[in-house]
């Protein structure tokens, strides 16, 4: 045996510290289990398959599911899940608000005093003051359950989630430029794609089953092109082969430079663009190709570089590649969503794959990411958003809101005409005192809202009443609930999630609810009878009488997934939509004859983009548009926030693990190493953060990821809320917020 | 090797305790003289910090780039450090009250088979081993792209 000398000493002194600490040589190898149960993980819209060991009634391990699109791979995160299941702060009993204290009290008490509250905002102050704000964590069937309670028994559409503030513009970009949510491919052609256009998106923390992925098909073909365009150098940028740094908020202005070279070059696919695609400006009025080429002459690349800070050269180059390679795919997250032009930054992406007809091939698609596990199968299909009914129907249309009357089995026009409040709205609106009684269930708003001083005294005044279904007793939310309802959480009861690709897969029942913890939809069900709702519109026994009604009611729709049967649920590991019948395999590639089960076998053209009247997509003819915060001389630098990879969201998961909560422990502030040298900042120092809403001391980490004038701070630590510092401004089409801009000035405490 | 071996048996009786723990302390001072001046100006700011201030223990890799600048580098430029799968993830945290049992070289059921659950058990199929996967892979020199992409210089630069 060769050990070098240096081996043979590293090897002495970890055995000496070994003994030194007392580390016990026990460890059980834990492959004894008695039984795998296939679920999804609990994290990201990766939407990764998990098999999760159970011993003795225990969860004791967790493994990545072979079957699904990971191939039995799973992050850190999902690695680690098992404390968290077994966190001391679990809530296991109901608790109501007594003399300004949480105590103890039974379900019957806690489900009546709720159900009061709610009997009596609807008698005083009308259906419009109660409100339901959900999350892209619950499952499918709980989302579509309070969507139907709340739309159809209590007559109030103030069904929000925390999906406005993470998934609202992509849905206005597909929805706008498809005529249908969702996106048209799906995670297969990442092994397909021959160059990756990655925008606002850090794959890598956010996404990094997906990123491996990318990697992997890199790594089988150095040929492929991997663009990153992003203000942030992060570690999705290791494999780039061009990152592309640019000044906040102007991307907009970079995407139609894009557009601009492709057409200029002759790079464009005419015989794609002039058969499947409409020209619209924003009046909505139809134009055509020349006119798009005039409204592009605003942003030839050297305009765009004045706006951008990215040389011309880089977006031509980035043009060529995007419209010269045999498949290019676009992957975007929270970048292009939470901005104030989210809407038009998504059509403008599209718009690249519609001009060079990069779209319906495998590896060439325009793809989303989610930020939550069942977002997209959870909230955005079943319609838990205000302006929403399910399978893609709109509360604004009358023939929709109809056939969902038909379908629920209630009078014709019962449903409010009106769509309910928005996320912000919904949250202003409590502050003025005009939302009276809200459930919350498996979100964290104290902590999750943008500029969320203003939205915690909304949370906190007196007349307002906060029902919270919430798994931990740290998360934020807990400071201003009234009731607080013990739900059980994740593998210990059964339900779908749905991830980015309309993937939908099973999360079976591992192990028993901790106390007196109970399934969610059984919490809102009781409490949806005690208000008084119609027992025939609740009257489910488990979550699969939910999921097929939610089948039937999908089945008239292009979202058709009748065919995902629980069985076949329990038996897969995740079947994508459409899904017409039982047979059926699943759809990678919508609007494409042969491909998408909504389109006949005999339809004259190969694409059809049946969501859209003339079955034709739109290229949108999107201004440029700057943030609603710009940086100036009293505010000169950007404030930017996001995830690390060790943590998830409000924390209130992944702080339970111990090796994630130490991975990154506290608070940041992300600085540029020569904004530092000017400023005369060192790795760790304090410094003070100010925007025009609040202030906060951070210690710094000086480094070359960010760009000159720009900073970034994670959101997950509740001891240092960064969301006090964010700014509430929204989007006009999606009504998401700006979460991912505004000006801030920094000093040296 | 025969000589020696010879000789000890010979003088085994009673001293080789005292020969024993001599050995050892000389070995433990070496180390320490060795290590200190092994890496004079690369040690972490906080000495030891997971034995002596265990909150601290926040980036393995900020500190080991300096303690342990070869296996720190190797799992930066490995598949394992591009996609950020962290040293925790496999080797658990040193103070041993994490998730994962804290090994230098971490249990194959414990770790690996969270992700590599089809291939150990394609391995296990194939000649019937039970899986030590470190002999033949070592998980630090798995470089991701191999001669398809340029290696990556460190996020710090060792000299």
């Amino acid at each position: 045996m060769n050990v070098s000398r240096r081996d043979f000493l590293r090897t002495t002194a970890a055995a000496s510290a070994f003994i030194a600490m007392g580390v016990p040589f026990s460890w059980a190898a834990q492959d004894t289990t008695d039984k795998w149960v296939k679920g999804v993980c609990r994290f990201c819209g990766t939407g990764c398959g998990v098999m999760v060991g159970v011993k003795d009634g225990k969860v004791v391990q967790v493994k990545g599911d072979p079957n699904n699109h990971n191939e039995g791979f799973l992050c850190l995160k999902g690695a680690l899940m098992v404390p968290i299941i077994y966190a001391k702060d679990r809530v296991t009993q109901p608790l109501i608000r007594k003399n300004g204290k949480l105590t103890p009290a039974s379900w019957d008490e806690a489900l009546n005093f709720t159900a009061e509250k709610f009997k009596q905002a609807i008698k005083t102050d009308g259906p419009g003051s109660v409100a339901y704000y959900g999350s892209g964590q619950a499952l499918t069937e709980e989302t579509y359950l309070v969507s139907k309670i709340w739309k159809a028994g209590l007559k109030s559409n103030n069904v929000e989630g925390n999906p406005r503030l993470c998934m609202a513009s992509a849905v206005g970009g597909y929805v706008t430029t498809f005529g249908k949510d969702e996106p048209c491919g799906s995670y297969d052609d990442i092994d397909a794609a021959t160059c990756f256009f990655i925008i606002g998106s850090n794959t890598s923390e956010c996404h990094p089953i997906l990123f491996k992925r990318i990697a992997k098909r890199k790594q089988s073909d150095p040929n492929v092109k991997i663009i990153v365009v992003d203000p942030r150098k992060t570690n999705t940028a290791r494999i780039a082969d061009l990152h592309v740094s640019f000044k906040p908020g102007t991307d907009l202005a970079i995407l139609n430079a894009m557009a601009y070279h492709i057409i200029d070059e002759e790079l464009d696919n005419p015989r794609f663009h002039s058969k499947y695609v409409t020209f619209m400006d924003n009046e909505k009025n139809k134009l055509t190709f020349d006119d798009y080429c005039k409204f592009l002459q605003d942003y030839t690349p050297e305009k765009a570089e004045e706006i951008s800070g990215v040389p011309a050269a880089t977006i031509r180059k980035m043009a060529t590649w995007f419209a010269e390679s045999s498949a290019t795919m676009s992957l975007w997250c929270m970048g292009l969503n939470q901005r104030i032009r989210g809407v038009w930054a998504n059509n403008l992406t599209s718009n690249l794959h519609l001009l060079t007809g990069q779209i319906g091939k495998p590896g060439a698609t325009p793809f989303s990411l989610t930020g939550q596990p069942n977002a997209c199968g959870g909230v955005r299909d079943t319609g838990g958003l205000s302006h929403l009914l399910p399978a893609g129907r709109l509360i604004a249309n009358k023939a929709h809101r109809n056939e969902m009357e038909t379908l629920w089995g209630i009078p014709q026009d019962s449903i409010h005409p009106k769509p309910g409040l928005h996320t912000v709205a919904l949250f202003d609106a409590m502050g003025e005192g005009k939302v009276k009684a809200i459930v919350m269930l498996c979100t964290n708003p104290a902590h999750s809202l943008p500029n969320v001083n203003k939205h915690r005294k909304a949370l906190a005044r007196e007349d307002t009443f906060v029902c919270l279904i919430e798994a931990f007793a740290d998360a934020e939310t807990m400071k201003f609930a009234d009731v607080v309802l013990p739900p059980a959480f994740w593998c210990e009861r059964e339900g779908v999630y749905g991830c980015s690709e309309r993937r939908y897969a099973l999360i079976s029942k591992a192990i028993e609810p901790p106390g007196e913890c109970r399934e969610s939809i059984h919490i809102l069900i009781d409490l949806a009878k005690r208000i008084g709702v119609d027992p025939k519109l609740v009257d489910f026994k488990n979550s699969e009488d939910i999921w097929n009604e939610w089948r039937k009611v999908s089945q008239p729709t292009p979202y058709n997934f009748f065919g995902i049967t629980r069985d076949r649920l329990r038996k897969s590991s995740g079947i994508k939509w459409p899904c017409p019948t039982e047979d059926h395999p699943g759809t990678n590639i919508r609007y494409v004859r042969g491909k998408d089960p909504n389109i006949p076998a005999d339809h004259p053209d190969k694409y059809f983009f049946y969501g859209k009247p003339d079955g034709r997509a739109v290229i949108w003819f999107r201004p440029y548009k700057g943030a609603a915060e710009e940086p100036d001389v009293q505010y000169p630098f950007v404030l930017t926030t996001g995830r690390v990879i060790d943590h998830w969201h409000t924390g209130t998961m992944t702080m339970k693990v111990p090796e994630l909560k130490k991975s990154f422990p506290s608070a940041y502030v992300e600085v540029n190493n020569d904004d530092a040298k000017r400023l005369g900042i060192n790795n760790g120092d304090q410094i003070k953060l100010v925007t025009r809403r609040d202030e906060m001391d951070l210690p710094a980490r000086v480094s070359d990821v960010c760009r000159p004038g720009l900073i970034f701070v994670p959101f997950h630590y509740a001891d240092k809320l960064i969301n006090k510092l964010t700014l509430d401004a929204f989007d006009p089409g999606s009504k998401q917020p700006e979460y991912k801009i505004c000006a801030v000035k920094i000093q040296k405490v | 090797m025969t000589d020696k071996s010879t000789i000890s048996s010979k003088k085994r009786s009673k001293p080789w305790i005292f020969y024993g723990s001599t050995i050892f302390f000389v070995i433990a001072i070496s180390f320490y003289g060795y290590y200190q001046s092994a890496f004079p100006e690369t040690r972490c700011e906080y000495g030891m910090p997971h034995l002596e201030s265990p909150d601290s223990a926040s980036d393995c890799y900020d500190c080991h780039i300096k303690s342990t600048p070869k296996i720190a580098q190797d799992w930066y430029e490995s598949k394992h450090g591009v996609m950020l799968v962290k040293c925790f993830v496999c080797h658990g945290q040193p103070d041993g009250k994490g998730s994962v049992p804290y090994a230098v070289d971490p249990d194959v059921n414990a770790t690996c088979r969270k992700c590599h659950d089809p291939s150990i058990k394609m391995m296990e199929d194939k000649y019937g081993l039970e899986p030590k996967c470190n002999d033949c892979h070592p998980f630090h020199n798995n470089s991701l792209h191999h001669e398809a992409y340029v290696k990556t210089k460190s996020k710090k630069t060792i000299d």
